[in-house]
């Protein structure tokens, strides 16, 4: 209930903006409050817990802003239809849509996440396609969990022109993303987001605000925090544990590298070596073989996984921080409340 | 060839073939022949035949068969030959170089380039030849062409003067035999015999077969000495020789190559055994006249047969009036012997001959040493009647075997004047009956100990589901009575080790049998109900008794080590079987024999599987949960318990094991009447993983290092929780499957009623000796480790808790909760302390939630994290990077223990 009144309540700016030097050609999104409703609505009815639904926005850019006018959400996989053809559908919806005179342009997909866990190789592929192919685009992530607690949590978030590029390349290689320089900071950049509704409807929401008879309950007040903390540690546990494996690796494949480095070294050294005596000895020297077929280096880790696996912890412990900091004030509120009774 | 099956086959080819394949079952037919061994051959050396005899051999072997091949115009095949001839011309290439080459060689060559010749000349042959023989023809033709021209000279001088060379040659073959004087005229004989009968094509190469015939035959046969026998053989075969000649040359010369091909093989047998021995040459001549006119008959053309016998003789032992004494029968006995493990020997008529001559002694009162000796060797022959060791007694052979051991024993019994030892030389034996006690070579365990091995493997070969088996398993107790008269024999006569060896048998043959009637004496049962045959079972000795008398005997006389850790390990067994655990257990510790049984033999540590399994299921009986597991660990934790208790063999793919390995295994099976209850033994491992494992779980369900007392467990645990529909349990493993759950959950009444039910009584409970006690422990233990796991999992639900609703709910008496809640705050398993007066826990609350359980774990995985990380960072740097202080790092794993979050933040500072 309470996201919906949020919602209502006029253009509010839910996400801070992280800074308005970006370069890319979208530097706000307006949300229509009906998008909103619809992704809010399509997670109700059909995403349970940790299950994912997903959906396709329409909308068209104005200037820099990228207005988000309407969406329809992607039918839930099942596996009798696996020949369901998805394009197919895409097509046919925004053909049907644009019959109704709404907004046909593809401008994005979006998707709920279960506990911030939204940083994966999927979002990424897909997210590169989507910008690879429309410039505009951008990913709505839901966090339904969040929202039920008494704050609607909406993100925008769109791949670096840095990440592009690497994703162009597709040059996992440590060499490949050291050269690139890039950080799990700098994979997604996040664009804010502005809900805006028509005057009609804001009119329609005071009218309403006053007639409803539904009690105020405040989720947001809610003072219990273990389970949701438990969860996330849980998640953020496992991440680690992942990253932990990914260090194991990387660190396996260059201590064979540096082992290997060192056997070509030698072997190059003793040929020279030998090469010198030849020559002394008037003798030809030996034939010049091809090292890199003698030493095969190994095979380099990709480091992508591990780029994602660190977005993703950070974007946990940022869940947490912003969790555990709002349940401090809460319980000094409830404190406070407690001693003045 | 169709001609010489249209001569005639009547039944007497058939009769003389038959014999000349080793037929155990054939005696009849080598009764036949009228001569018997004697011994004035005896002494007769044969020479051992040189690499050259054999190479040549195999020469002369090839040569043949293309000779065969040539007359019957098979191109292909004489082609085939031809190329197997090089190359074996070629490997005895360096007897060639020393010898020359062998002019039966060049013979071939040369007739067989003629005879080449003559066929591509024959352009109408040709053309009725098929495409094949036409083929090779033309390859064969050029070959030997090319192969000639290496040989020109020879074959020139050959065919120049082809009588002379094959004289020369057989000037040179006797002189390199270097035996008796005459062989000269012999192999000459025999040369011209050979020729006559070898002649093969219309022109004359008369000396052809000759070389055939030196090449081996007379190196070998010049040898003998008696001139005689020799000399009219010959003349025979000389005699049906020209005579066949005149009829047909094919037919003839067919019936040579049969001919010598005879001696050849006989001798080839004889000489591989390397034995001194010969039969007469006269009793050789007629066997094979008789062969021969099966042979004719036959044709000639089959490839080499086995050995032809060599022990024909008739079930007549002495000649007539000979005077029957004792060094007559030694020579008769020993004569019999040398046949003994020879190819061509037939074993059954040699036992007959041995029952035959061991009546004759017994008619002629000859007194009992010689009737010791030859028992002796009747059952060694008896052993002896299977050629391997996988093949197993024939049941009328085990049981002439069972009665000759016994006869023996009662021989050695009534005569207490008889000695008998391995070490009495053969020729230190007396046995004529004199003041002076019997000597005979021979021992009577090594026997005895043969006949429990084979006793062993007719159990092994028998399927344990049939009315064999029990037929067989009855034997058992004449073999435990042959052994305790052995046994009893040996305490009086036998030295120490011959006593440890035969208690370790009765040991074998006691350790695994429960004993009922010292069982039941315990209970108190013994009495007036029961019928006389039990009456008579239960007096003697309990085996336990016997069991300690033996094996102390053993642990202090013995010397191998062997002996006495076999001795050990039944020991144990058997005090395990009658649930003495603690005895058992003592032993099994004070042998020290888990520190070394890896370097015992298989057969051993079988055994010692064995015991530790019967150990353990004795543990687990006297409710020792813990050693139960223990000590089932090992073996049940491969997951091939099977074939560890030597009880089968795994499914397993030829990579792994070949044939013959699996042939070893499967002979050290153990006989399914000892064999260990499988189901039994994994539900007791189970059952008490189960115990151990429940209440730890619940006890650690946080600890992110939990380690597993029972993978094998957690493995059941696991499959039970894949399934998708989950049935009421059907199996052991279900049941345990299904308990396990229960008492997860502190429900000890479902969980006792899966463990003990009327399935699981006839699968598992049941087999114990004693049934009640162990299921009323087993009740208890389940109550005991429910209440634990109880108090594990739901102590966080409370503030208090009243002793009283806990002896309740598991129905224990207060004391016994009491006593196990204490146990467990002593351990500080339980964070609580009992209030006395109100009979209450009351719960303290200090465990970490189950967030600070989480962040604790968190934060030993970022201490690892971190650590990886750095050592990235030392990768990077080098050593001498100096990027890391190393004292700095040494205070980080310090702090690492305790988890200080300064420690790490200070670290971290520092290095970043």
């Amino acid at each position: 209930m309470a996201s919906r009144k949020e919602s209502g309540s006029g253009p509010t700016t839910v996400m801070a903006s992280t800074g308005g030097t970006l370069d890319s050609p979208v530097k706000q999104i307006q949300i229509e409050g009906l998008v909103v409703l619809k992704i809010i609505k399509h997670y109700q009815e059909e995403g349970q817990g940790s299950e994912v639904v997903q959906g396709v926005l329409l909308g068209l850019v104005v200037d820099d802003r990228l207005e988000i006018t309407n969406c329809f959400p992607f039918p839930q996989h099942t596996e009798d239809d696996a020949d369901f053809d998805e394009v197919q559908y895409q097509m046919e919806m925004m053909r049907s849509l644009r019959h109704v005179n709404i907004d046909h342009l593809h401008v994005g997909w979006y998707q709920s996440t279960y506990y911030g866990s939204f940083v994966s190789r999927a979002l990424l592929d897909s997210q590169f396609s989507y910008q690879h192919a429309i410039e505009e685009s951008v990913v709505l992530i839901y966090d339904p969990i969040k929202t039920a607690q008494g704050s609607l949590s909406l993100k925008a978030y769109r791949l670096t022109p840095k990440l592009m590029e690497i994703c162009k390349e597709k040059d996992f290689t440590p060499e490949g993303l050291k050269k690139a320089n890039i950080g799990f900071e700098h994979m997604f950049e996040e664009v804010p987001i502005v809900i805006r509704n028509s005057h009609l409807i804001n009119a329609l929401m005071w009218d309403l605000e006053d007639k409803s008879t539904v009690a105020d309950k405040h989720e947001l007040l809610n003072l219990s925090s273990s389970n949701h903390l438990e969860k996330s540690l849980q998640l953020l546990m496992d991440r680690v544990d992942d990253m932990s494996q990914e260090i194991v690796k990387y660190n396996t494949y260059s201590r064979n590298l540096s082992k290997q480095q060192q056997q070509k070294h030698q072997y190059l050294q003793r040929r020279q070596q030998e090469n010198a005596q030849r020559q002394s000895r008037g003798e030809p020297p030996l034939p010049e073989e091809d090292i890199t077929k003698m030493f095969k280096p190994p095979q380099p880790p990709p480091r992508m996984d591990t780029l994602l696996i660190a977005g993703q912890i950070n974007n946990y412990c940022q869940n947490v921080k912003e969790f555990t900091s709002q349940n401090l004030g809460k319980l000094f509120m409830a404190e406070a409340l407690q001693e003045h009774n | 060839m169709s001609r010489f099956f249209a001569t005639g086959s009547d039944s007497e080819s058939e009769e003389s073939s038959s014999a000349d394949e080793i037929t155990p079952k054939a005696p009849g037919t080598t009764f036949k022949q009228s001569l018997l061994l004697s011994d004035d051959e005896e002494d007769t050396k044969r020479v051992v035949r040189s690499a050259k005899d054999k190479r040549f051999e195999e020469l002369t072997n090839l040569i043949k068969t293309i000779r065969n091949a040539m007359k019957i115009r098979d191109m292909a095949k004489c082609l085939e030959e031809f190329e197997q001839l090089c190359r074996a011309f070629l490997k005895s290439k360096n007897i060639v170089d020393k010898e020359g080459v062998p002019p039966f060689y060049i013979r071939l060559l040369a007739d067989l380039e003629d005879y080449l010749n003559q066929l591509w000349e024959d352009k109408e042959g040709k053309k009725k030849m098929n495409k094949n023989n036409a083929k090779a023809l033309s390859t064969l033709r050029q070959k030997i062409r090319k192969y000639n021209r290496d040989y020109e000279t020879e074959i020139a001088a050959y065919k120049e003067n082809p009588q002379e060379s094959a004289d020369e040659e057989e000037e040179k073959e006797p002189g390199d035999s270097g035996s008796s004087s005459d062989s000269d005229d012999e192999g000459g004989d025999e040369g011209v015999t050979a020729k006559s009968f070898l002649k093969k094509k219309p022109e004359p190469t008369p000396e052809a077969s000759k070389f055939l015939k030196t090449a081996k035959g007379s190196g070998d046969e010049s040898s003998s000495s008696e001139d005689d026998d020799d000399e009219d053989w010959s003349s025979d075969s000389v005699h049906s020789g020209s005579e066949s000649s005149d009829e047909g040359d094919e037919k003839t010369s067919s019936l040579a190559v049969v001919f010598l091909k005879k001696t050849l093989d006989t001798e080839k047998s004889e000489k591989r055994l390397g034995k001194k021995r010969k039969p007469k040459k006269k009793e050789r001549l007629e066997e094979e006249a008789e062969e021969e006119g099966g042979e004719e008959v036959e044709g000639g053309w089959e490839k080499v047969k086995g050995g032809a016998p060599l022990v024909k003789e008739k079930p007549k032992m002495f000649a007539k009036g000979t005077e029957i004494n004792i060094p007559v029968v030694v020579k008769k006995l020993n004569e019999i012997l040398q046949a003994r493990g020879k190819k061509g020997t037939d074993r059954a008529a040699q036992i007959e001959l041995l029952h035959a001559l061991a009546a004759i002694a017994n008619e002629n009162n000859l007194g009992q040493g010689i009737m010791v000796k030859i028992k002796f060797n009747i059952i060694a022959s008896l052993y002896d009647y299977n050629p391997n060791l996988a093949a197993f007694m024939k049941p009328d052979m085990w049981k002439k075997c069972l009665d000759c051991i016994d006869e023996l024993l009662d021989i050695l019994f009534d005569n207490n004047n008889i000695f008998i030892g391995e070490n009495i030389a053969e020729d230190s034996e007396s046995l004529a009956i004199s003041d002076q006690p019997f000597r005979v070579r021979g021992c009577i365990l090594t026997l005895v100990e043969r006949m429990d091995e084979e006793f062993t493997k007719i159990m092994q070969n028998t399927d344990p589901h049939s009315q064999e088996y029990v037929d067989n398993l009855k034997d058992e107790g004449r073999v435990c009575g042959i052994i305790d008269r052995l046994l009893d024999y040996l305490e009086t006569k036998g030295s120490t080790e011959e006593i440890c060896r035969i208690y370790l048998r009765r040991i074998m043959h006691t350790y695994y049998k429960f004993d009922y009637k010292a069982h039941r004496r315990s209970l108190g049962l013994q009495g007036e109900t029961k019928s006389e045959q039990d009456q008579e079972e239960s007096e003697g000795e309990d085996s336990a008794v016997i069991m300690d008398r033996l094996c102390k005997f053993i642990y202090a006389k013995d010397r191998t080590d062997r002996i006495r850790t076999c001795a050990i390990l039944c020991h144990i067994y058997h005090h395990a079987l009658h649930s003495r655990w603690y005895q058992a257990r003592d032993l099994m510790l004070m042998s020290h024999l888990q520190d070394n049984i890896q370097h015992a033999d298989p057969p051993v540590q079988i055994l010692y599987n064995r015991t530790m399994v019967q150990l353990g299921i004795c543990a687990f009986r006297q409710g020792m949960i813990k050693d139960a597991h223990n000590a089932l660990l090992d073996i049940q934790s491969s997951g091939r318990a099977k074939e560890l208790l030597g009880q089968g063999l795994l499914m397993r793919n030829m990579q792994e094991r070949n044939a013959e390995q699996e042939k070893i295994e499967k002979r050290r099976q153990v006989p399914f009447h000892m064999h260990i209850n499988l189901e039994l033994l994994e539900c007791v491992y189970l059952v008490s993983a189960m115990l151990l494992e429940i209440p730890y779980m619940a006890a650690h369900e946080f600890d992110a290092r939990r380690r597993m007392i029972s993978k094998q467990f957690h493995h059941q645990l696991r499959v039970g929780e894949r399934q998708p529909l989950l049935g009421p349990p059907e199996s052991m493993r279900e049941h345990v499957v299904a308990a396990s759950k229960a008492m997860k959950m502190g429900d000890w009444r479902t969980c006792h009623s899966f463990i003990i039910n009327e399935k699981m009584n006839s699968k598992v409970w049941d087999l114990f000796p004693e049934t009640q006690r162990v299921r009323e422990m087993l009740v208890r233990k389940i109550q005991e480790e429910s209440l634990r796991t109880y108090l594990f999992t739901y102590s966080s639900v409370y503030d208090s808790i009243s002793m009283e609703t806990l002896s309740e709910m598991f129905e224990l008496e207060i004391a016994t909760v009491h006593s196990i809640i204490s146990k467990m705050i002593i351990n500080e398993e339980l964070m609580a302390s009992l209030d006395q007066p109100t009979q209450t826990v009351v719960m303290h609350r200090t465990e970490p939630t189950s967030l600070q359980n989480m962040a604790l774990q968190l934060a030993e995985k970022l201490g690892s994290l971190v650590e990886n990380n750095e050592r990235v960072f030392d990768l990077k740097q080098g050593v001498y990077g100096g990027y890391f202080n190393r004292d700095q790092k040494g205070g980080y794993q310090q702090n690492k223990g305790g988890y200080q979050r300064g420690g790490y933040r200070n670290q971290n500072q520092s290095n970043y």
